[in-house]
């Protein structure tokens, strides 16, 4: 009798020492265990490098915007970060986000992508394309590459908007790492 | 509120009903600063298998509320145990490890769209616990305090429960030995 008590006592005080709820494993939370991650989004806009990094990625501050992450709605998921030139934003039109490509052409209608220096950059022309690989999501974190074609937004207007030479803005050597994905 | 946890919720009224056994407990642990005390209601019933023994099998429905609206957990266990009296008579202070499956589990969130989303586990549960088994009358009367763990995902859901209880027993112990 004492064996099993002393047994079952063991058995109990070693999973407490697990650190996650179950919610918090099933949602990837704290990082699987592996400490404070840094999330990173870096690319080229027109040969210019945009970067950003955020210590401890999980625990970020998120009001009124977190700097870098990846968040949950109705139907699809929004990959967001802000820098100091601006804003970045990606859709992954998808019920439940997986390893794979995600790619918007400018065909599907215009898409804000990004900020940079208070310019717009949409999918405008057809020609226009964005397109995210995530290579691995892992315990709540993706990571992968992007690249894209997108065209300037000269000047918005609530009737037409007015864009710039179709196809002008390259976005190369995209890629992100360890981003958090928020619900 | 999900439909997991309403359905749980239905269960918790109808073991009610069915003259069970009431506890609060509260969950311990990393990030459960957010839920509330929870509370339970099980139906536990011994077999007698010596003097100082019972042999125990109890299931339950534990709910926590979150202090966010809409949000929370609950989860149905099953167990079973040994319960071992320490003067040998069935009766008085007592020590009790269980072991068992989470029948159902659920939690409950919002995501960003205020939409939710139900997390649905099982798992492994494992219990130690001890307490004070006396009569009223012809009634036995047990008042017990246990620690829970619920395992699953790589996760575990831990929990402090304190319960009294009118205990059901099936069989009866040899008398005058």
């Amino acid at each position: 009798m004492r064996f099993y008590v002393i047994a079952l006592s063991m058995a109990i005080f070693l999973s407490s020492c697990l650190k996650q709820s179950i919610p918090d494993a099933m949602l990837g939370k704290n990082s699987g265990g592996q400490g404070k991650v840094t999330a990173t989004l870096s690319y080229t806009i027109n040969g210019n490098a945009v970067s950003i990094s955020v210590n401890d990625a999980d625990n970020q501050i998120t009001n009124p915007y977190y700097t870098l992450g990846c968040s949950k709605y109705g139907g699809y998921y929004s990959l967001d970060g802000i820098s100091n030139s601006g804003e970045t934003a990606f859709s992954f039109y998808t019920d439940s986000l997986a390893v794979g490509n995600y790619k918007y052409l400018g065909t599907y209608g215009d898409m804000f992508f990004i900020d940079y220096y208070n310019t717009a950059e949409y999918a405008h022309a057809p020609s226009d394309s964005m397109s995210f690989n995530i290579t691995s999501y892992n315990n709540g974190h993706i990571s992968g590459n992007f690249s894209g074609v997108l065209t300037p937004l000269i000047t918005a207007s609530t009737i037409n908007n007015i864009f710039g030479d179709p196809g002008s803005v390259l976005i190369t050597n995209g890629s992100f790492t360890n981003v958090p994905v928020f619900y | 509120m999900s439909k997991g946890i309403l359905t749980l919720s239905l269960l918790f009224l109808f073991i009610i009903q069915a003259n069970a056994q009431l506890g609060v407990m509260k969950l311990v642990g990393n990030n459960t600063e957010n839920y509330q005390l929870g509370f339970g209601a099980f139906i536990k019933a011994g077999v007698p298998v010596s003097d100082a023994g019972d042999v125990t099998l109890e299931i339950g429905v534990n709910f926590f509320p979150s202090k966010d609206a809409g949000e929370g957990t609950a989860m149905c266990p099953l167990k079973a145990g040994y319960r071992y009296t320490l003067n040998g008579t069935g009766e008085g202070f007592y020590v009790e490890p269980q072991v068992g499956y989470n029948i159902y589990g659920v939690t409950s969130l919002l995501d960003n769209n205020g939409d939710n989303v139900d997390l649905k586990y099982h798992g492994v549960v494992l219990a130690a616990g001890g307490g004070y088994l006396f009569s009223i009358g012809n009634v036995p009367i047990d008042i017990n305090l246990r620690y829970e763990t619920v395992v699953a995902h790589g996760g575990s859901n831990n929990m402090v429960s304190l319960g009294i209880t009118k205990s059901f027993s099936f069989g009866r112990r040899d008398q005058g030995d």
